[in-house]
Formats: structure tokens, sequence, C-alpha cells
């Protein structure tokens, strides 16, 4: 359904679900409804499903992204706001409930601003348009003599002059315009500017709602014990303890979702967070594992390796693979490793749910609300829409909020019950039973001839992306080596990409920049040890071997996208950030700089770290990093999402790693799965290109060159070369 | 039952004293701008203040806070005005936000003990705070800016 479209009033009412000003639902008060987002415009006049403005003068915008830190709300809000021509301090944000009528809400892979870009801003256009169409008839002047600022029309002649509100009933009766005029660049007033989050004040004084922060009347609060492998059953349990704990009210068993994402679990249920927690503690818990050997991460590693050993899936194979490396003068051979990792966002997950026999409503920290009601809808048998998703704020999401098992426990386990429950995860819960970024082995081999790179052969092994959805399908396929790959920007004559399969007992998922979290790591590291090799200098070198301007395609978008991999664009980002590090330049003994550049999300970014190895241990100073993302909204928010990545990066660089026994997941919390902190995070100086290309990804394309730049940087220091991550405590000697 | 001073106001709460104090916090009393994170004391998503010092109220509990005064991030400033939450909005610190009651209550603490902090006491401070997000540089200079601040109206 187009959401570009007028809504009658009668319409309007019912998706808002309210027939009154205000809006109160199940037991949320007022405030707490608005701050939480749940959705409730007020407006006399709302020519789309975003933008509606009340004859008292409020200004709504509803936002359909999911906000999790990487700026959504303020950027679709300016959006919005820049076309109709109002302050970001005049409008109130209201977040939108999953539903397909608003597009796309799947808020990952980057995409919030690619594909609502034009769309937002046209939906402040039409009403702009149609306020002072109002405008024109009830002064019966023309439209083109009428100025338009900050929220109100002046007719300068007349010497009149009217705010918005004053022009909403009539503007409503009005034709909405089906292509509305949009601003030049040159007259923005908020695109491209720095804006302050929309949501400052509310977090800085701890009234931002979070998932945690919902509270529905009658609700219980649950913890749970949920079985250590994924597929285990509970073969008996005690709970004679845990209903002894002041507070508990309950104990139940829930079972295994059939969709095979949530895990048997036993449930305490309570009056309070703090007694579900202890009372689940003091449960005594008889785990049945499925049979077979599970994953340990001694032979799973051994696995991985085998299998890129033998790499039996051919991906890519351009040229003569074969013949370039027997005509080598010289092979290099590099191996790279990395662990599973967790996501651990501050905010561990927390739902709410209410199921009741006409209607159930969630409300979720999740970065996929309508994923959430298809599966809400699912589990209750109700029809789609008579499920209600509120999306919270969201303490941190990286992927991991995207999926459905927590929403499909929730809903489940108010169903059983019969009650509003909330079901907290602890921390313990969020790190063992998570949708991990997967462990993986790679190799590259790169045949030398005369000097010249004349042939590359990229083999990899982890358990596939596709995993997720079908654990059966474990074989690295075309997605997977497409992010950063099959797509290898250099003038190589002969590339093969070929895959292992090995398959894992956890369940995979996507992890902030996925897969290239890992394939720009070995490939940007393998750059650097080939530029060593040759004796170039790294950045000289890789700008010789992107050469001439081409669009590179292997899996990627082609030649009538807009999106397509232009290598020209990769290399300005790469002179820019060699000229903005001071490239080149001598550093202390024990320093040295380090750079890499990946193409992601239709983004170029490339960085420059500084590193030093003192003793052993390496730290990143400083880093460099310059994005081009095309169009952008927000330049503040870009910036904070260089700063962000490189610090996310650094935690897995660093720290980050999964490891597991008989398929269970060996770390619980931060003290063994630690995060960077601040005395161990770089400066980040972030730098935007300025362009019109079209607007492509910012809140992940930063991540993936943070750590080959890191390590290079290492090396430049120290001599060593980091293959195998997370360092961890070993001692670079 | 607990006897607690909370934001200046003297609260009575019926609560096995063995509870945490963010618990009685946020499920009590209302007060959910301290967050959960780890339940360990590790993130310091959780901190607040008691009599002026910070502590991590998940692992605090309630008796150990009897008649003493305990400041959260809604008691930090009647009008969020605090230098800190000037400066947090100046520099616009936050991305997801919601480590961010954490970091200004232990960064309150710290200026309260030590107005003119170097960067690297700062650091040492600081570093007890995660921030999955990665906004430490911001919040760095969005102490040394409050710090700053503060000194210039009381000079």
């Amino acid at each position: 359904m187009s959401a570009f479209r007028k809504l009658d009033r009668r319409e309007f009412l019912a998706l808002t679900g309210t027939a009154s000003a205000g809006v109160l639902l199940l037991g949320l008060d007022t405030r707490t409804a608005q701050a939480a987002g749940t959705e409730a415009v007020r407006a006399d006049f709302q020519p789309n499903l975003f933008v509606g403005i009340d004859s008292d003068g409020t200004i709504s915008l509803l936002v359909h992204r999911s906000e999790m830190g990487q700026g959504t709300r303020t950027a679709c809000a300016m959006l919005m706001a820049e076309e109709l021509h109002v302050g970001l301090d005049q409008v109130t944000i209201v977040q939108a409930i999953g539903h397909p009528r608003y597009g796309d809400q799947n808020t990952d892979g980057s995409r919030s601003i690619r594909f609502n870009y034009t769309r937002l801003r046209q939906m402040g256009a039409a009403a702009r348009e149609m306020l002072e169409s109002a405008a024109a008839e009830a002064w019966d002047v023309p439209v083109s003599d009428l100025v338009v600022r900050n929220g109100s029309i002046r007719h300068d002649a007349s010497n009149r002059a009217a705010s918005y509100g004053a022009f909403a009933s009539a503007a409503a009766a009005l034709p909405v315009p089906e292509d509305p005029v949009l601003k030049d660049r040159a007259d923005f007033d908020l695109i491209r500017t720095a804006q302050p989050m929309i949501d400052m004040k509310a977090i800085t004084t701890g009234h931002a709602v979070y998932g945690m922060d919902v509270e529905v009347e009658g609700m219980v609060y649950a913890s749970l014990e949920r079985s250590p492998t994924v597929g285990g059953r509970v073969a008996s349990f005690d709970a004679a303890a845990a209903r002894a704990v002041p507070g508990v009210t309950d104990v139940v068993e829930l079972p295994a979702d059939e969709s095979g994402l949530t895990n048997h679990a036993v449930v305490v249920l309570a009056t309070n967070t703090w007694a579900a927690m202890e009372g689940r503690r003091r449960l005594s818990v008889e785990w049945q594992a499925p049979t077979g050997d599970l994953e340990t991460t001694e032979s799973f590693t051994d696995a991985l390796r085998r299998s890129t050993e033998e790499a039996p899936n051919t991906i890519l194979d351009q040229g003569d693979i074969d013949t370039a490396f027997d005509d080598a003068d010289q092979v290099l051979e590099a191996r790279f490793q990395g662990p599973h990792l967790a996501h651990a966002p501050m905010e561990p997950m927390c739902l709410t749910a209410h199921v009741q026999a006409d209607g159930c409503e969630v409300w979720a920290p999740t970065q996929e609300p309508q994923w959430a009601r298809r599966e809400a809808a699912r589990v209750t048998g109700l029809e789609e829409d008579a499920v209600i998703v509120n999306v919270t704020m969201l303490g941190g999401g990286f992927g991991r909020k995207s999926k459905p098992d927590q929403i499909i426990e929730v809903v489940a386990l108010s169903k059983q019950i019969g009650r509003p429950v909330q079901i907290a995860w602890t921390r313990e819960d969020e790190v063992r039973h998570g949708f991990y970024r997967a462990q993986n082995y790679q190799i590259i081999r790169a045949a030398l001839k005369d000097g010249a790179v004349t042939g590359w052969h990229h083999a990899a092994t982890f358990p596939t992306i596709g995993s997720t959805f079908n654990p059966q399908n474990s074989a690295v396929g075309r997605g997977d080596m497409g992010q950063g790959a099959t797509n290898l920007p250099y003038r190589i004559p002969n590339i093969r990409v070929s895959g292992g399969d090995v398959g894992s007992d956890l369940r995979i998922g996507w992890l902030r920049s996925v897969n290239h979290t890992f394939i720009t790591f070995a490939t940007q590291s393998a750059m650097d040890e080939l530029a060593h090799e040759l004796g170039r200098d790294p950045i000289e070198f890789q700008l010789e071997m992107l050469g001439a301007q081409r669009y590179i395609e292997p899996f990627g978008a082609r030649e009538d996208n807009p999106y397509r991999f232009d290598t020209d664009r990769l290399k300005a980002v790469v002179e820019r950030v060699r000229d903005e590090s001071g490239w080149g330049r001598t550093l202390p003994e024990g320093h040295g700089l380090g750079f890499a550049c990946q193409y992601s999300f239709a983004s170029y970014v490339a960085s420059v770290v500084h590193a030093s190895v003192e003793n052993g241990r390496a730290r990143a100073h400083e880093v460099w990093t310059v994005i081009d993302p095309g169009s952008y909204v927000n330049s503040d928010t870009v910036k904070q999402q260089l700063e962000g990545s490189a610090v996310f990066a650094l935690s897995y660089v660093l720290h980050g790693r999964i490891t597991t026994e008989d398929g269970v997941v060996q770390q619980s919390n931060f003290h063994d799965y630690p995060l960077a902190r601040m005395n161990e995070s770089p400066l980040v100086n972030a730098f935007i290109m300025e362009n019109d290309h079209p607007p492509a990804g910012v809140g992940e394309p930063g991540v993936p060159p943070f750590a080959p730049a890191f390590t290079n940087a290492v090396f430049a220091a120290s001599g060593v070369r980091v293959r195998d991550l997370p360092i961890g405590g070993r001692r670079l000697e | 039952m607990a006897r607690l001073r909370v934001n200046g106001e003297l609260r009575e709460v019926d609560v096995e004293e063995s509870t945490p104090l963010l618990w009685v916090l946020r499920e009590w009393l209302g007060l959910k701008g301290a967050k959960y994170a780890c339940g360990m004391g590790l993130c310091g998503a959780c901190t607040v203040h008691v009599d002026g010092q910070a502590i991590r109220s998940c692992v605090t509990p309630v008796s150990d806070v009897e008649n003493k005064s305990v400041l959260t991030i809604e008691g930090l400033d009647p009008n969020g005005e605090h230098p800190l939450q000037q400066a947090w909005a100046e520099l616009n610190v936050p991305q997801c936000g919601f480590c961010q009651t954490g970091q200004i209550m232990n960064a309150a603490a710290l200026l309260q003990e030590n107005p003119r902090p170097t960067e690297e006491e700062i650091e040492a401070r600081m570093s007890g705070n995660l921030c999955r997000c990665g906004t430490y540089q911001r919040i760095k200079s969005a102490i040394q800016a409050a710090s700053r601040a503060a000194g210039e109206v009381s000079s």
C-alpha cells in the first residue's frame, strides 16, 4: 500500500486506535505513552501517514524506523521538517507501530535514509503545498505570493500571517498533490547540517523509555532459564526453592517454538524483576541436550580450517587462477581467524506483551516491528490486524534486536498465562542465547610475478548468514562473499573466491557490518602484507591497484543502479584520509600508522589508525576516517557513527570471543566478554565527502576498515602481524 | 521495609532488604533513569549517588542505604540543566542513550570531588562505565566542557 495518500478521518482514527485526542494504552499513562513513542498522532490535517497538523498548531511527524543510536528519529524528522519548512523544535515525533502500511520498517542494513530520503521529503512537501493552497484560498491571493517559514505562512502585500494550525481544517479538504516540489540542495535549512538528537532531553534526564522501562497495568515479571543448548529439553526441574523467594508467584515451563528460534525454558514469574531473577537462580533444572557431538570451539576451529583448505565451492572464478599460481615468481599466503561474537547492546532485551482473546499488544525495543507482528500473529493465532507492536527506544541493537525469538517468547508466555508479562533478559541470557556473528577461517593466497599481483584466491569458511533462517543451510554462499570478497576492487587479472561448509550448533545472525567485519579484515590485511612484500607504500600501492575508474559488479549493484561500486569514489576517500592523517610522517619508536578501506552498504570509507605497541600491548591512539555516503542528512550523526564504529570494532579486535563446549556458550557477562572502555579508545577524527550521489549507509560502513587499519598499524609499529582476532591477552612479540 | 531519602524526599518502601537499590528505584519508586545492563557492577549503567558518592545500584542492597540520601538522574537538576546535562546536549554525546544516565551520574560525582579533572583523571574514573555505541570521546569532551563552565560560573 502506498503510504503517500490521503487518509479519511475515520480511517485515521482506526489506525491510531483512539477516538479522542491523546491516548491511553493499557494502563500506560499519557506521558509514558508519549515518551515511549506509542503511536498517537493528533491532527485535523493528515495528508499522509507521516505528517499531521492539528488546528491547535501541533505538528506531528511519524517516524517508522527504530532508534537504536544511529540517529534515525532525528534524521527522519529532519527530512520531513525540511520540506515542511519547520524547525525541529516545532515538531512532536511519534514512533510508528509495526505495520506494512509504512513500507519497510526493518531497521537493519544501514537503509533508513536510502529508502526514505526522497519519500519522507515528499511527505513534508505535500503537506506544505496543501497548507499553502488553503492559505491562498482563504486570503484570495496567488500561492506564489506567499512566504512560508518556520511553520507559518505570510502574505507580505496584505500584511497577513498565520501559523499552519489556522489552515489545518481547510487543507484537509484539498486534494493531495501527486508530485510536490522539493527544495534544491542550496536551499536546505536542516539537511546536511549538524542537528542535536531529538531525544536529547529525554535521555539526559532519564525519561527516555526503553524496552525495560515499559510498565503495563497488571503485568507480571518473568525471568527465563533457557536450555543451554539449542534444541535441548527440560528433563526435570525442582522449583521449590524458587517458589520460596518472596515475590515469586509461579514457575511454569515454556516450550520451544516450532520455528526453532527459541529454546525450551523454565519460567519464574514474580511481582518484580529482582524476585523473578532471584527465583530463577534457585531453580534446579536437569537438561537433556540434543544427541550427537555438539560444537566445541577447538574441534570447530579445526573443522573450519580443514574446510577452508579444501574450499570445495567456487563462488567466483575470473581469469585463470591456476595458471597464475603456476607461473608465479612468488606465492604469499596468509590465514585469518575470528571467533563467534555476541552483540552485547547495553540494554539486554526486555519485552512486554499482553495477549487477550481478541487482540495482542507488544511493547518491544525491536529493529523489525513487522516481523514481530507477523510472529505474534502466528503464535497467538490472531489476525495480524489484531496485533499492535509498539516500538520503544532501543538501548543498542546491532542486529540482535531484529530477531523475533524474543517476541515469540513473550507473546507465547502471555498467551499461556493469560496476563500481561514482561521478560527481562539478563546480561548472561543475552551473551549465551545470541544469534552470533559467525566464527570464521580465511586463507588468502596471492600470486606475484614481475612485481605485480597476478592472482588472488580467497577461501573462507563460516556458517552462512543464511543459516539464521535454515540451520541446515550452512555453506558459504554468494551473498556471504559478496560482502567484500567477490567485489574486490583491485586490478588483479585472475581471481577466485571459494567457500567451505561447516554448520554451527549455535544460532547465527548478523552483527553490525555483517561479514565485512571479517572479510575486510582479511582482504585489507592481505593488501598491506602485499605492499610490504613488494616494498611499496600501502596507500600508494592500493591507489595503483585501484587504477583507472571502473565499476565493480560481482554480485553487487549493476549498471543501471546508482549504488554501483565506483572505484573512483573509493580512491577519493583513500586520498583524503592520506592527507588528513598526515600519512608518511615519522613517528616515535614503537608507533606506527596503518591503513584500510572498504566499500560497504553503498558507502566508501577509508581509515588510518595511529597505534603503538609497548611491552607487547597494542593501543590505538588516534583514527582518521573519511566516508563518502553520498547525500547525507545529519552531519553530526555521520561523525558520531564513525566515532562509534571505531570503538565497536576495537571491542572485537581486542576482546570479543564467544567459545563453546558441547554446544554451550562459555561466556556470560562483561568480565569474560569484555567491551572496549574509555581508557582503551582512540580519538576519532571524522570527515565527510560532499557530493550529490544518492544517500547510502552510515551506521555500519565505518566499522570494517578499523580492524585491519589498526592491526596494519600494529605491524608498522612493531613488525608483528595480527591475523587472529581478538588479540585478547596475548603479548605481541 | 526500607527508609531512604530519594532526590530529597523521604520514602518508605515495603521490600525485601536484600533487594538491590536499582530495582527499588525502578520498580517501587518509578525512577527508571538508572538502568540494568550487567547486574554485577561491571558497566556503570545503574550508577546513582548515595550520600554524594557514585555507587553501582545493581549490587547495592537497599538495606545498605537505609536512612541515606540517594540522588538519581531524575533529581540531578530540577530542570535537567546541570552543567553536565547541558554539555551533553551541546556536544551531542548520546547515541542510543541507554548508558548515558549512568555516565552523567558518575561524571557528576567526579566533578563534585574534583572540579577540574585532568584527561587522565577523567579516563581513570569514567573507564568503569561501558558504552557499546562508543561515545567515549564525546563524554570526555563534555566533562571537560562542564568543568570549564562550572569554573567560569564560580570564578
